[in-house]
């Protein structure tokens, strides 16, 4: 008796293969949820396609308008940026007034914390072993 | 640029917050503070709260893909372990720029294995930050160390520079005040 010739055809397994779409414009961007850029559809294909955005894409979208408007739910004192640092009035939305910094220099983004990263550059990166 | 639309993310992501009061158990220090997903609702998160150089000493910030909770017990997370970059004292002024990177690498699903990574923490302490990226399964080296390559050059740290992976289990169970890296990049 030989065994059933089922068993030993067992198929090789293949990765996956990926595709990278790049996005020049948003609109290119497909406008259901369901689907993703380069216009496969999640659901339907072998191991799905990913959304994926490059720092550059993601970084470019940092001050749009809605990337600016603070967002609706309440967000915990201790993490309000500003508070903690002097008497301050809060709003009944749960949000400290943006500290108006001297001489209309931006806000937070201190120069110190610019300097130390290149006094201390990759040399002194350390790890704990 | 359109900023008519949202750009949706691959996943859901929620963003924690552990306050350390020694009044209450380590877990209910944990808070949920919001989830998002589009790349619009996580800035206008984002831009809104304190960097994480700002937050008290014994604070972390935690992201974690919706539904997996940051904490070794979480069914996503007991068999997987973390890259951990810990950083001296000095580079406080690198933390934040380290953080966010991470988080881009995160929602905007920069690595191969990105289904392999349950979300990541930043620890604030006076002894030094740490940063782990959490994946779930510590047995998938190929998915672990393309993970780790690719923090490694995200991050820009130099090639001499080693980074190393911990197994939850055995940073639970360790017995000296060190564990040791499964793998290392």
């Amino acid at each position: 008796m030989s065994s059933s010739p089922i068993s030993k055809q067992v198929a090789g397994s293949q990765a996956i293969p990926i595709r990278r779409v790049l996005l020049s414009d948003v609109a290119d961007l497909p406008a259901s949820y369901s689907s993703t850029p380069g216009g496969t559809l999640f659901s339907t294909t072998p191991g799905g396609t990913r959304i994926v955005y490059e720092k550059g894409f993601l970084m470019n979208l940092r001050n749009s308008p809605s990337s600016k408007t603070p967002p609706s739910y309440d967000i915990p004192d201790a993490l309000v940026k500003g508070f903690g640092s002097s008497a301050e009035k809060k709003y009944d939305n749960g949000f400290q007034r943006p500290r108006q910094k001297k001489q209309g220099l931006p806000p937070r983004r201190n120069s110190q914390s610019q300097r130390r990263i290149e006094e201390y550059h990759d040399d002194q990166f350390q790890i704990e072993l | 640029m359109d900023y008519s639309i949202k750009h949706p993310l691959q996943n859901c992501w929620t963003l924690w917050y552990y306050e350390n009061d020694r009044s209450l158990l380590w877990a209910q220090n944990q808070k949920e503070i919001a989830s998002f997903q589009t790349v619009e609702d996580f800035w206008s998160l984002y831009n809104h709260i304190k960097p994480a150089s700002e937050l008290r000493q014994g604070s972390d910030y935690s992201l974690f893909k919706k539904g997996i909770k940051p904490m070794w017990e979480d069914e996503a997370n007991r068999r997987g372990g973390r890259w951990l970059l810990s950083l001296d004292r000095k580079q406080r002024g690198e933390l934040d720029r380290f953080w966010l990177d991470i988080i881009l690498c995160l929602i905007g699903e920069a690595f191969e294995h990105s289904e392999e990574v349950c979300g990541a923490v930043v620890n604030i302490r006076q002894k030094g930050d740490k940063i782990g990226v959490w994946t779930a399964d510590a047995g998938n080296g190929p998915a672990v160390l393309e993970i780790g390559r690719k923090l490694k050059e995200r991050l820009r740290i130099p090639p001499r520079t080693v980074l190393g992976y911990q197994v939850h289990k055995d940073t639970i169970e360790k017995t000296g005040s060190v564990s040791k890296y499964s793998y290392t990049v």
